[in-house]
């Protein structure tokens, strides 16, 4: 049964439970994002894609990817530019956004919104620093 | 009109002055000092020469300051590559690279033996190196980071060894002007003009000289670029950068923009010493003049840069990171061919060999098929004339060259 041991089969049986309050948007310190909600969505903050410029690619991490806190699961090029990006928390990726495949662009456009780059299965609790809307503007205005 | 180098280029041909210089009779840093030093919060100002030739451990050792030098600090690493094409991370090595020639064993007509072919981490894209081209590589606070700052240093040390035509152009490359001179117009401080400046298309097009390209991470910024001081392989650079595939693939991710170049006309050695003294005065401010210390071989020993090192040197790097493309056979066959981490995904079209090309194909990665007319004729049940159009086809365009793994 160690397969069932590795990976969480169903939203039951995740440490987060769907809550009002846990479907705020929290941020970290590397700029990127997590919705620690049902979808898990992440993906840059548009303070961060703002200063990386015109995005030219992105690139996906593949569905069922497993990874630790920090980890990259993708990459952005923008301007002769890669930059990494880190997952806020450890778990599966369960969804990519396939579109931003097609329309890169569309990073720019909307980082917080629909363009989110990866759906996860959050399997532990962050143990690095999350802040809140209120807090990650206040780190960034200070940065 | 172009390099004001031909004395210059005739004596680099027959000997290798790089490699014969003062520096390479200084011991590089052991493998503790370097980590020791390079991690060390109080050295702000650091500045490295590579005395290694190999385009795999430099750009491990570069990636290496990235992630392990101080958050505050600026650092400056300076190498030579032996011949190679490098092509940038999200870049398509089918549709960017005359493949096919890279590891022609003898010295054919426009070939240069055996040039290795590099995936680096930082983006834009596809460059050539040689003995005659210095590379530097400057890693500083994200805080501090804009696309230009260190092109403009560069510039400066060119202008104080005489290269009053070098200027950065709006896409962060290093060009030479090329127009007369306008009497009366000084560039003085600005790095964005000269006194040879003419408006588009009512000029002869500068010449770049360097091309920039960056890796960021959420504190740190990487700015490496080219700069073709002495080569003597122009000539032969378009013929490594021209693909046959080019037309025939629509590729996702980045595409190279292809630019007239031209030799600075610098000895490599001249130039690397007036950047060396350049940064170290512009971050003297800080307090601080670093000595100039040597990286090399022996650093491979460090864990980290053995890992990264690996890697570089994976097929899948080279292979499967290519961001997904498809190839068009039209109009020798209806076939388009989609490839997504460097295997085929699916084949559109029309043709009567289609389900049993699908059933050979679909799944296939690239980088296992050395030679694509034996693997289809090992595999068909029959052999058609359209068999043999896409053998030929997919050899031409979707050729996997061996990744030289020996040094």
């Amino acid at each position: 049964m160690c397969q069932q041991w590795q990976r969480p089969q169903s939203v039951e049986k995740r440490l987060f439970s769907v809550s009002a309050a846990m479907a705020e948007k929290k941020y970290t310190e590397d700029h990127e994002w997590i919705e620690l909600s049902e979808d898990g969505k992440t993906c840059i903050s548009t303070y961060a894609a703002k200063a990386l410029g015109d995005v030219v690619y992105v690139e996906l991490p593949e569905v069922g990817l497993e990874v630790s806190e920090g980890d990259t699961i993708g990459a952005v090029e923008s301007v002769k530019s890669a930059s990494d990006i880190l997952t806020p928390v450890a778990g599966t990726v369960s969804e990519v956004n396939s579109a931003l495949e097609e329309k890169p662009s569309a990073l720019n456009k909307d980082p917080e919104g629909e363009s989110w780059i990866a759906k996860m299965n959050v399997e532990q609790e962050p143990a690095g620093v999350l802040m809140s809307k209120e807090e990650y503007a206040k780190f960034t205005e200070d940065d | 009109m172009v390099a004001p180098s031909r004395g210059l280029l005739s004596v680099f041909r027959n000997s290798t002055p790089y490699q014969n210089g003062a520096s390479f009779a200084r011991r590089a840093l052991s493998c503790s000092s370097f980590s020791e030093m390079l991690a060390d919060p109080a050295h702000k100002v650091q500045s490295y020469l590579s005395q290694s030739r190999d385009p795999y451990l430099n750009l491990s050792i570069e990636d290496y300051i990235l992630r392990t030098s101080p958050a505050d600090s600026t650092v400056l690493m300076l190498y030579v590559n032996r011949p190679c094409v490098v092509i940038g991370r999200n870049q398509n090595p089918w549709s960017e690279v005359n493949l096919a020639i890279l590891r022609s064993k003898q010295q054919q007509q426009h070939t240069l033996g055996d040039v290795h072919l590099v995936r680096r981490r930082s983006g834009g894209g596809t460059v050539f190196h040689d003995e005659g081209n210095l590379n530097w590589s400057i890693t500083c606070p994200r805080s501090q980071f804009t696309r230009d700052a260190h092109a403009e240093m560069v510039v400066r040390a060119l202008r104080k060894l005489g290269v009053d035509r070098a200027r950065v152009n709006e896409r962060h490359d290093i060009v030479l002007d090329q127009g007369p001179r306008r009497a009366g117009v000084h560039s003085d401080g600005d790095t964005h003009q000269t006194p040879y400046t003419v408006a588009d298309q009512e000029g002869p097009r500068p010449l770049k000289v360097s091309g920039s390209a960056y890796k960021l991470t959420s504190a740190r910024a990487l700015h490496h670029a080219t700069t073709l001081l002495a080569s003597p392989n122009l000539p032969l650079i378009s013929h490594y950068l021209r693909s046959p595939a080019k037309s025939a693939i629509q590729a996702k991710g980045v595409e190279s923009v292809s630019s007239p170049v031209s030799n600075i006309g610098l000895d490599v050695e001249l130039f690397q010493t007036r950047l060396q003294e350049e940064f170290a005065a512009v971050h003297a401010s800080a307090g601080q003049c670093p000595s100039v210390q040597m990286v090399g071989e022996e650093h491979l020993n460090i864990p980290a840069i053995r890992k990264g090192y690996e890697e570089l040197r994976t097929e899948d790097w080279m292979w499967s990171q290519t961001p997904q493309f498809t190839l068009s056979l039209q109009p020798y066959l209806d076939l388009e061919i989609s490839v997504r981490h460097g295997a085929i995904e699916k084949l559109d079209g029309d043709s009567s060999m289609m389900e049993e090309w699908r059933s050979i194909l679909v799944g296939q990665k690239l980088q296992h098929v050395r030679d694509w007319n034996a693997f289809l004729r090992s595999r068909m049940r029959t052999w058609t004339n359209e068999c043999a159009v896409l053998a030929n086809h997919l050899a031409v365009n979707l050729p996997v060259p061996e990744l030289s793994i020996e040094n």
